[in-house]
């Protein structure tokens, strides 16, 4: 199953390698990777998307918690959450492509960041499923000469912040 | 009970506000952190902090004139590490190692290692090319931190020298809470030279860390769990501990025996465990596992309830996690890293947190109930599997069996002995035929298995226990690993006896080679060697360095080598086809053991070799 996993790390020399090492380390590979600053300077949010089973993933996320560098942390598919991607492409077209391109856009809500002759520039902002489908059409319309995508972030649904260590593994049981 | 830091505002360190340099505040810290003794090896980058070492010592003098904290010097840095790691292991205390940069630091990389997968805790503080230079591939640069992250509980790379003291503070707080490992600091040596003010007192914030050992702290056994528990053991008819290193880790020696001697519950413990229960005891079944004792793998095979205290299943344990102990009922587990709970086996019964704590909880809580039952039948069939099923060899050989060597060092050291060892066959040997009465007495690279670990772990020990004697039992292979530690021992006249129980070669492989390998001995036989062993301890300054060889001679022998007051070193010349049994082959289960010879099997013995894959 595909996991999202969102981690609050501390901006330490070397945080970021030790806790991406740690997949490795244990037999994963990351299918997509995204490390931002917070509104705490101290903070980064990584949120990491990876295959496993349920099993696997809960016992990659209790050695997760065991780095030191780890301030929180919490599998965002066992619960409702936003799960987002942003695009940035380049599209190589062939004359009267850009038409096609102006409803591409509109059809998805994306922007059109550039037009310069022959090629543009457009960032999309959304689900998985529709960056994915954004792409599929985009490739009919032209040649896509550069693909930036930024890999998920995502938030739980209501309240909930990065659910707390203890709740997640009971510490009896 | 919280895991902070006293932090004693009122009461000012007396040197709050001095200046000083960072290396000066290294050697501060250390002196706070009441560090007795460091292992190190100097060179160019770590050479501020090693002046500072010298100019405290000079500063602080004992009143007999020695050093407070005296340095001593390995011939390779990877000594320092193991002899760090011996001093935790044998005091409980925190063992620091001091080294350069580059080579200095790579050196430890094995120690470090091996001191996280044994949860040893240790600090190791590498010198670093200056801040400027980081990352321009300067003389004896290494990438520490990137190294060292994989490896280590946790790194630091101080590069803000504000940041320098509470960073060493915050080291030794994370080499010794929750779980204990290894930290490492790697310090520039600008950062050494800095001048600033040095404070007293301050720690990192650690905020994940520290909540989520705080979490582990206050989860009390509550009376809820501590009944679900005891009604397990009420159904029981057969309950078993199985213990590991944790429970020597986490000082629960006595709070564990107690649990079992109060309401006679059996004890097997791990490779690691050895000497949280006393193995001269009625119920200690001394070790389970690959070359555990038939008859605690018996006993986990007929048990009815497991109770896994500070044990992680291992492979070496539990080598097919799915028929390990199957006939438990139900299996418990008190652990300090949640990490383990399932990890390997699924549990009935759980408790994360503060060991003796826990335990002493559970024993008050079944005084409250007045829990009482006795396990009579089950103690009879424990008498009588330890009878059938003990621990035996070939005595009537010519060749001198290895197990004489360690029961007539045994007969004499009582099971209150420090003993270290390298790690193969010898490694086993001595697991199995040594009495451990107390925690701490037994040194040994358990997860990790390095080679080598057995001299300088039985030197940073004497170091830590000055009032004990310190035993080596070392093969042949792993001798030579650390070999070089040899003069280390002389040059500081530690009393420490050190055995090579030589079959010339690696015996563990070479016995996993005749089993699965057609006995093909690739690159483990070692008779054509040259090395005279003996000629080695006398250059290296030992007094007492002799060979035995003939079995008429071992008692005579072994009696001068354990009486001599110095650095003592016996080269044993031992039947080199002797083979470590009872063997549980990698992967199997327990049903599936072999015992040899010459020991008593209950089982038909099963032509089952494990596939390729599983065969580590």
């Amino acid at each position: 199953m595909r996991h999202v996993i969102s981690v609050l790390l501390q901006n330490e020399v070397g945080a970021l390698t030790r806790m991406t090492g740690l997949f490795s380390t244990r037999g994963y590979n990351i299918d997509s990777l995204n490390v931002a600053p917070t509104d705490n300077p101290a903070v980064s949010r990584v949120t990491l998307v990876i295959e496993g089973s349920d099993s696997a993933i809960a016992q990659l996320n209790t050695q997760l918690a065991k780095l030191v560098d780890v301030v929180n942390i919490h599998d965002m598919t066992l619960g409702e959450h936003f799960e987002r991607e942003l695009a940035i492409v380049k599209m190589k077209l062939a004359t009267g492509g850009y038409a096609r391109v102006l409803k591409l856009a509109a059809d998805f809500g994306a922007e059109i960041l550039d037009d310069a002759q022959n090629s543009c520039t457009i960032q999309l902002t959304g689900r998985l499923a529709e960056i994915d489908a954004f792409l599929d059409r985009a490739a009919d319309i032209g040649t896509l000469s550069a693909v930036a995508r930024s890999g998920s972030v995502a938030v739980s649904k209501g309240e909930v912040t990065l659910s707390s260590y203890a709740r997640v593994h009971r510490l009896t049981g | 009970m919280t895991i902070q830091q006293p932090a004693d505002r009122t009461q000012l360190h007396p040197l709050a506000g001095t200046r000083m340099t960072g290396a000066d505040i290294v050697v501060q810290v250390l002196a706070d952190e009441n560090v007795d003794t460091i292992f190190g090896y100097s060179g160019g980058a770590i050479l501020p902090t090693y002046d500072a070492v010298f100019r405290y010592n000079d500063a602080n003098r004992k009143a007999d004139g020695s050093s407070p904290i005296p340095l001593i010097v390995p011939a390779n840095e990877q000594g320092a590490g193991f002899m760090a790691a011996g001093y935790a292991r044998a005091s409980g205390k925190v063992g620091v190692v001091l080294v350069t940069s580059g080579p200095g630091a790579t050196n430890t990389v094995t120690p470090v290692r091996d001191c996280m997968a044994d949860s040893v805790p240790i600090v190791v503080i590498c010198g670093q090319v200056p801040t400027h230079a980081i990352g321009t591939d300067a003389f004896q640069e290494a990438p520490v931190s990137a190294i060292m992250g994989a490896v280590a509980k946790h790194v630091f790379l101080v590069t803000d020298p504000l940041k320098l003291e509470s960073t060493l503070r915050s080291a030794f707080e994370l080499a010794r809470t929750g779980r204990p490992g290894p930290v490492v600091i790697d310090i520039p040596k600008d950062v050494q030279n800095w001048e600033g003010d040095f404070l007293g007192s301050g720690t990192l914030p650690l905020t994940g860390y520290r909540a989520r050992l705080q979490a582990v702290v206050d989860n009390r056994l509550t009376d809820e769990a501590c009944e679900r528990l005891y009604t397990m053991l009420a159904r029981s008819e057969r309950p078993l501990i199985y213990a590991g290193g944790g429970v020597i880790n986490a000082n629960a020696t006595k709070a564990m025996r107690h649990f079992a001697s109060d309401y006679g519950i059996p004890v097997a413990t791990t490779l690691m465990a050895l000497g949280a229960s006393d193995t001269t005891h009625p119920l200690s079944l001394h070790m389970l596992g690959m070359h555990g004792t038939a008859f605690a793998n018996y006993a986990v095979e007929d048990c009815d309830l497991l109770i896994a205290v500070g044990a992680r299943f291992d492979d070496r344990v539990a080598g097919d996690p799915a028929r390990f102990a199957p006939n438990a009922k139900f299996v418990a587990h008190f652990d300090v890293d949640v990490s383990e709970v399932g990890k390997v086996k699924g549990v009935n019964w759980h408790h994360i947190g503060i060991l003796k704590r826990d335990l002493d909880d559970l024993l008050a809580y079944g005084k409250r109930i007045g829990f009482k039952k006795t396990f009579a039948d089950w103690h009879a069939e424990i008498a009588q599997l330890k009878s059938q099923h003990r621990l035996n060899y070939d005595r009537a050989s010519d060749l001198i069996q290895p197990y004489a060597v360690i029961e007539e060092i045994n007969r004499i050291a009582k099971g209150q002995a420090i003993i270290s060892t390298g790690v193969g066959q010898h490694q086993m040997w001595a697991a199995q035929y040594f009495d451990f009465r107390e925690p701490r007495l037994w040194l040994t690279s358990g997860s990790m298995g390095t080679m080598g670990f057995g001299l300088p772990a039985a030197i940073g020990a004497q170091f830590a226990r000055r009032d004990r004697m310190v035993i080596d039992i070392d093969g042949d292979g792993s001798m030579r690993m650390n070999i070089g530690e040899l003069e280390t021992a002389t040059t500081y006249g530690l009393p420490i006896k050190v055995i090579v129980l030589n079959n010339f070669g690696d015996g563990m492989v070479r016995q996993w080679q005749k089993l699965y390998y057609k006995g093909r001995m690739s690159g483990s036989d070692k008779s054509l060697h040259r090395k005279d062993f003996v000629k080695t301890a006398e250059a290296d300054g030992f007094e007492f360095a002799k060979r035995l060889d003939r079995k008429e001679d071992l008692k005579k022998v072994i009696g001068e080598f354990m009486q001599f007051p110095g650095p003592a070193f016996l080269e044993v010349i031992i039947d080199p086809d002797a083979g470590v049994y009872p063997m549980v082959g990698p992967g199997l289960s327990y049903d599936k053991m072999i015992t040899g010879d010459h020991i008593a099997s209950r089982e038909k013995p099963v032509e089952d070799t494990p596939g390729p894959s599983e065969m580590f």
